[in-house]
């Protein structure tokens, strides 16, 4: 008998304490975004301020080498979400939004949303921007020796199979369709991107590799490569890693912002704490912190006064007007005609 | 002495197996691992090449034939199928050239040197086939010490990195591992008295090689041929770093389509294309085998 009640006191406590492991866990925060450098630096910049300041709610970084799988991992969790918060490129967060998977971001998830620039905001993406990227111009500070000013740079003889490109379908390639069209003299780039794959098919046989691994910035920093194309806040911590031998630039002609943002997964295990974490992340001082730490451009217009004029003259806050408005949601419609432009007029080219 | 008849006790008779029982017993493990770790997804797979793509990336699950039609009606991916296929038959042939006298040799030292050779062979299995590829980067890159010696000779020097030369050699020297243990194993019914009949009966080397080594060591040929020619097929790690983006292939293009544009129904449809391209391999293996015997 007595046994009996012993067993059943045991079980009782064992089932409360996993109740009460089971409470404790909902304020686990899990985030998903990039791996890697990204991840080193936002967890200095943001999550471990942000757990300093909510001690009971613990984030989690989830990192993953990019957008996609992302979306795979959230697609394959849509019955019984794992993650929280996802932060991933706008064209593929608007896919995650058609299947449903982001739940709606409006001001019951962030009072910031007023203060966000124009640009965060994209029609129909459950998501907004919490980090703009703009590709640059990188070069090998041995084997360039005067800084370029200009993309045409790139096309310059002496650097010939020399010149890193990620080509299309990665998004560094089609940014830079869009810049090397407005260059050419193209005129709207979701019509016609003609001009720029002319002109690409001219640097195409200086092009040394189309694929540069594991990504651009080591390959011109080792010296492996002599110029290319990049994203900016990448390019600015790998230039400090590199003892100067990478050389970052945002060339006179302007460039095309990359977006990321951040979402609510609908049905995610800690929907109040992460609703906490997404509102902490777009806030003038998470984002300010981030480009002091980073170099991508604040997505919140009251952040700028935040920042030093240094962390602030290595992104394109100061050239905003040079920036060509890029609509990522129109791109992707036009995405797979360019990546055949490329594939039949301008990569054979460089065999 | 005479023989004493004797009574052994007859044992009990132990549980008799029905035929077939046993093996299906013995199958239903891995069977079952099989169903769901590979035939299920399979079939995924299959079904995810009849959904539509929504721009974007979004994923519609509906019934069409869009990806097939358009896959075969596109003269970029029939290039693609092309490629593949003859790139990986130049690669299995050449690593079957490197790779036959090395086997060879092998079977017949013998003693410690053997085994110093064997593992001298498998050894880079032991090294990520990503490291060996960018091992090769090193050594091939136009700045690199081939290059150099190349033009050190004075002749004109080719580029050997970033374009299909480097992709050939990359995983012609990754698979020689593959192609080595592959021949050897075949090597079995190659019977050095045989060798020396011939010889004997005043064969030429060259008639010995064509006439008895060669038939003896095919079944190993075909086997390390198929082994050669489906890894090559798949494989995309080496492709992507030493192709520089110039070497459209299945397997890259596969994860572009997945990773990259996002477009999983076209993805699937290329994964099961490779599917049916390694059933005909694997046809093509056992008609050669049936042949032989």
């Amino acid at each position: 008998m007595t046994k009996t009640r012993h067993a059943t006191r045991a079980g009782l406590a064992a089932l409360a304490m996993a109740l009460a492991t089971s409470v404790a866990m909902a304020d686990t925060v899990v985030l998903t975004a990039y791996s890697g450098i990204f991840q080193e630096n936002y967890v200095k910049a943001v999550v471990e301020p942000f757990m300093k300041a909510n001690p009971d709610i613990t984030v989690e970084f989830y990192g993953m080498p990019n957008s996609a799988q992302m979306l795979g991992t959230l697609r394959a969790q849509a019955s019984a979400p794992q993650i929280d918060i996802a932060i991933m490129d706008v064209s593929v967060a608007k896919a995650a939004t058609d299947e449903g998977i982001f739940a709606p971001m409006d001001e019951s998830v962030t009072k910031h949303l007023a203060d966000l620039y124009p640009q965060a905001k994209a029609e129909g993406v459950n998501a907004v921007g919490v980090t703009f990227d703009n590709l640059v111009l990188l070069y090998n500070t041995d084997k360039v020796k005067t800084v370029p000013t200009s993309w045409n740079a790139l096309w310059d003889a002496q650097y010939a199979k020399q010149v890193s490109i990620p080509a299309v379908p990665d998004i560094q390639g089609t940014t830079f369709t869009i810049i090397t069209d407005k260059m050419a003299g193209g005129t709207n780039y979701i019509e016609s991107v003609e001009a720029g794959i002319n002109r690409l098919a001219e640097l195409a046989p200086l092009v040394q590799t189309w694929e540069p691994r594991p990504d651009v910035y080591q390959p011109i920093s080792s010296g492996t490569a002599a110029i290319g194309i990049g994203w900016n806040a990448r390019a600015q911590v790998y230039a400090d890693l590199s003892d100067g031998k990478l050389g970052v630039v945002l060339p006179e002609e302007g460039s095309g912002f990359q977006i990321n943002v951040i979402g609510l997964v609908k049905g995610g295990p800690a929907s109040d704490s992460a609703k906490k974490f997404i509102d902490y992340a777009l806030s003038p001082e998470a984002q300010a912190a981030f480009t002091e730490q980073m170099f991508y451009a604040p997505t919140n217009s009251k952040a700028a006064a935040l920042i030093s004029e240094k962390a602030l003259s290595r992104t394109a806050a100061g050239a905003m007007d040079k920036m060509i408005d890029i609509n990522w949601l129109e791109v992707a419609k036009i995405r797979d005609a360019i990546t055949e432009q490329w594939r039949r007029r301008v990569i054979p080219l460089s065999r | 002495m005479s023989a004493v008849p004797t009574t052994t006790p007859v044992p009990a008779a132990p549980r008799q197996w029905r035929d077939g029982e046993l093996a299906v017993l013995l199958l239903l493990p891995i069977a079952l691992i099989n169903a769901i770790g590979f035939i299920l997804p399979v079939l995924n797979l299959a079904r995810y090449s009849f959904n539509k793509s929504r721009v974007g990336g979004g994923i519609e699950a509906v019934f069409t034939w869009e990806n097939w039609a358009g896959l075969l009606s596109d003269p970029f991916y029939l290039e693609l199928v092309f490629n593949s296929v003859w790139i990986s038959l130049a690669i299995t042939l050449t690593t079957l050239v490197v790779s036959y006298p090395i086997a060879l040799y092998l079977h017949r030292a013998s003693g410690a040197w053997r085994t110093f050779l064997t593992v001298l062979v498998i050894s880079p299995l032991l090294t990520s086939a990503v490291v060996r590829t960018y091992g090769w980067i090193a050594i091939l890159v136009d700045d690199g010490p081939v290059v150099g010696a190349i033009k050190a000779l004075g002749l004109p020097a080719p580029s050997l990195m970033f374009n299909i030369k480097g992709v050939f050699i990359g995983l012609t020297e990754i698979l020689m591992p593959y192609m080595i243990l592959a021949l050897m194993a075949g090597f079995g019914r190659l019977d050095p008295r045989v060798e020396e009949a011939a010889r004997t009966l005043g064969a030429t080397p060259s008639r010995t090689f064509m006439k008895v080594i060669l038939p003896l060591t095919l079944p190993g040929i075909a086997l390390g041929c198929l082994l050669c020619f489906v890894l090559a097929v798949s494989s995309f790690i080496t492709p992507k770093l030493m192709g520089g983006g110039r070497v459209f292939l299945l397997a890259t293009e596969i994860y572009d389509q997945a990773i990259v544009t996002l477009n999983w129904p076209l993805a699937s449809t290329l994964s099961i294309l490779v599917l049916i391209v390694f059933g005909a391999a694997l046809w093509a293996y056992s008609a050669v085998l049936r042949r032989l015997d």
